[in-house]
């Protein structure tokens, strides 16, 4: 616009001043409608009047205004620290002179522009029409500080207060609540990650040439010397993977509550205008998913969620798509979303034709998960053709084929399960990522001791007490924190050989040892009862899988083993 | 057709059928009549409403202090003198008197009450059993209703200093123009 509307500041300041002077009840924004009715009336000078006419001479004078108001005005004005809603602002003048007279203003007389999911309610004696599905529009207004005005307010349609509170109550409960916590918890099992697809590639291609490893491991030959190289390369793949996601969640989490506890507050601070056509006074609860999620829109409108990524997300998801979308159900003020009856909407949804999506309790008889067939006219309906009686052929019918009109029904139990879906969080190829990961992970966590002892192998273990008092058995007590990664060999040529694992027999004082069962030799090569070394060598696992054996890392004669008791 | 006749007869002809056809002029008595406002055309009733009015309590009983942000107004016992008269609150969302004009907004409270285009409002006080004055409230943005009106002159000092969050000395008797 070559000049700023001056008048407009003029009106503005009226308004504000009019209102710290206890002039006006309203705010600045509330009242906006009657205070503009008022300057205009009594108020504007006659330059002020001459310029308000000059400015909606033209279309394109209109344009300009409206524009204005939009870029400019709506970011450089304030009230209490908060920038007036422009959609909200254009809405309230669009009836009033003189801008009830410009065409510029057609739009914004019968909705804010902001869109919205629609409601389906169906009017009375309606069988499911396309009228049915109804445009719903919310709108976060900064409170007055009457404590008597209503916190939410029903604009083109009546509503029992309680059902507009829980609306509110739920939205909060999203944002703030335990609400917040199943969308995190859901975000974090099924959502999209913020980050590029080359880069989420990436990440699936770690967990696949992790989960690759592990198979390698367990199923492949066994990798000799080479075992610890793989060890060390799995374990760290796994724990870069794993603090890569965690560090993702935690942020995204961390971000979401920062952001969803300002909202929250926000929406305390704030009266919610609900618009909704037709002028009916509503029976029933089930538009409260509707409202709700464009309730939690309109709070996250007010703020800039650029520093949450998982809210602008979900601010922007629903903003693009929000004509392709409608939903019916009853919530609770936990955000739960209680079943309605659905047949008559789905109806309803299929003749409007506009709809791709519909969000709708999870219910059996909600429908099937993909519903796709003609719309069943309920004008039809009488005129179907009556049964033929049994044995009667078939009389030849015209058919007239017609495009399949395809609705796709979402169950949802709760509003945080519908903002996944409409917000578009949800990614399948990703959850099926996570689902690898968590498998991987709960095989590493499990082969963690196994992994360690190949890469970080303990220091050679000393024989220590007990002994035992037994001549055909040898006890050889190890000194070591995880004795099990060890075992000990017998090799004699007077007694059998035998190779037994070091375990924990538990005690106060026991150590963990390898009993050995001295055996003679059918066909002994000596005389010597003492002939004998025995050797303490480092088993080499993998979970259940146990590898050739490794590192020789003690040599004791069996003599020096047998006879330490006395 | 007889083209002598001049213009002039012609037209006192037409002044003459005009004048038989008109009306008889009303009476300077029903002139006066339709001047009188309606209390003092049905003072009676008047009285009954003016009674059930100065029933109704000056304010809500709040069950919470109110806060010093608050701005909630206090409400005006109101009477709506439609089909059936119906006791409600209105409240003053705009006041100004400037140069003895006296300027108001207020809404109605209660979605019982029917919307309409204009209402006769008259303001009464407590103390008196006369009208402190009489103003036509239109209907203007999102049911508020405005009153433009020029004030007695022994109210425009004390109305003069009032505000919005001010208890207001009066009370109201809406009657819609359209019942009268």
């Amino acid at each position: 616009m070559s000049v700023p509307p001056i008048w407009f500041w003029s009106f503005w300041h009226w308004s504000t001043e009019g209102f710290r002077a206890d002039a006006l009840l309203r705010g600045p924004i509330q009242g906006i409608g009657g205070h503009w009715d008022e300057w205009y009336r009594h108020e504007a000078s006659i330059e002020e009047r001459h310029a308000i006419d000059e400015t909606g001479r033209t279309a394109r004078g209109q344009r300009e205004f409206i524009g204005w108001l939009v870029r400019h005005w709506a970011h450089e004005a304030q009230w209490r620290g908060e920038h007036p809603p422009a959609r909200f602002v254009l809405a309230q003048l669009a009836s009033l002179a003189p801008f009830d007279a410009w065409h510029g203003f057609d739009r914004y007389r019968t909705e804010y522009g902001v869109g919205g999911i629609a409601a389906v309610v169906l009017e009375e004696g309606s069988q499911g029409e396309a009228a049915d599905v109804r445009h719903v529009e919310a709108i976060a207004l900064p409170a007055d500080g009457d404590s008597t005005s209503p916190p939410v307010v029903a604009e083109g349609f009546t509503a029992d207060a309680t059902d507009l509170r829980t609306v509110r109550d739920a939205t909060r409960n999203v944002l703030r609540g335990r609400g917040l916590a199943f969308l995190l918890a859901l975000w974090t099992a099924l959502g999209r990650r913020p980050y590029p697809t080359s880069v989420a590639v990436m990440l699936a291609s770690g967990w696949v040439v992790a989960a690759a490893l592990i198979v390698r491991l367990l199923v492949g030959p066994d990798p000799g010397t080479s075992l610890r190289m793989l060890a060390a390369s799995l374990a760290a793949l796994w724990a870069m993977l794993v603090i890569s996601g965690l560090a993702v969640v935690s942020a995204v989490a961390v971000q979401a509550w920062r952001h969803g506890r300002r909202c929250a507050e926000q929406l305390d601070r704030s009266q919610l205008r609900l618009r909704m056509e037709g002028g009916l006074s509503l029976v029933g609860g089930s538009a409260g998913l509707p409202f709700c999620i464009n309730a939690l829109v309109s709070v996250l409108r007010t703020r800039s969620a650029r520093q949450s990524w998982l809210w602008n997300r979900v601010e922007r998801g629903i903003r693009a798509e929000w004509r392709h979308w409608a939903a019916t159900g009853v919530i609770t003020a936990d955000g739960r979303v209680r079943a309605v009856a659905v047949e008559a909407k789905l109806r309803a949804v299929l003749a409007h034709g506009g709809i791709a999506g519909m969000l709708v309790p999870r219910r059996r008889d909600a429908g099937e998960p993909s519903t796709s067939r003609p719309i069943p006219s309920a004008a039809a309906a009488p005129n179907a053709p009556s049964p033929r009686p049994r044995g009667e052929p078939p009389a030849r019918r015209l058919g007239f084929a017609r495009e399949m009109v395809s609705v796709r029904n979402y169950r949802c139990g709760h509003v945080a399960q519908a903002v996944m879906t409409v917000g578009a969080l949800t990614s399948r190829w990703q959850a099926a990522t996570r689902v690898l990961a968590v498998a991987v992970s709960v095989v590493m966590l499990a082969a963690l001791p196994d992994l360690r002892a190949a890469v970080f192998p303990e220091p050679s273990p000393n024989v220590i007490a007990p002994f035992s008092a037994s001549p055909y058995q040898v006890w050889v007590s190890l000194d070591a924190r995880h004795a099990d990664e060890f075992s000990v060999v017998l090799e004699s040529r007077f007694w059998a050989n035998r190779r037994a694992p070091v375990v924990a027999y538990g005690g106060a004082s026991a150590a963990p040892r390898a009993e050995l069962q001295l055996q003679r030799l059918p066909g002994q090569l000596t005389g010597d009862i003492d002939d004998g070394t025995v050797w303490v060598e480092r088993r080499r696992r993998f979970l259940t899988r146990e590898y050739a054996p490794g590192e020789r890392v003690g040599r004791y004669s069996l003599s020096y083993v047998a006879r330490l008791h006395e | 057709m007889n083209r002598g006749v001049p213009i002039e007869r012609l037209l006192r002809w037409r002044h003459g059928q005009a004048e038989a056809d008109a009306p008889p002029a009303p009476s300077a008595e029903h002139l006066l009549e339709l001047a009188r406002g309606w209390w003092e055309r049905w003072p009676e009733r008047f009285r009954a409403q003016l009674m059930r009015l100065r029933q109704m309590p000056l304010a809500y009983g709040y069950a919470m202090s109110p806060s010093e942000r608050d701005r909630r107004g206090h409400p005006v016992p109101t009477l709506v003198a439609d089909a059936e008269d119906v006791e409600t609150y209105t409240r003053v969302t705009y006041i100004n008197v400037r140069e003895a004009r006296f300027r108001m907004r207020f809404q109605v409270e209660g979605a019982a009450i029917r919307p309409h285009h204009a209402f006769d409002a008259i303001f009464v006080s407590d103390a008196s059993e006369s009208p402190l004055c009489a103003a036509l409230a239109v209907r203007s943005h999102a049911d508020e209703y405005r009153v433009d009106v020029d004030l007695p002159g022994h109210l425009v000092e004390s109305w003069g200093a009032l505000r919005v969050t001010d208890q207001m000395p009066f009370r109201m008797i809406l009657r819609p123009t359209d019942a009268l």
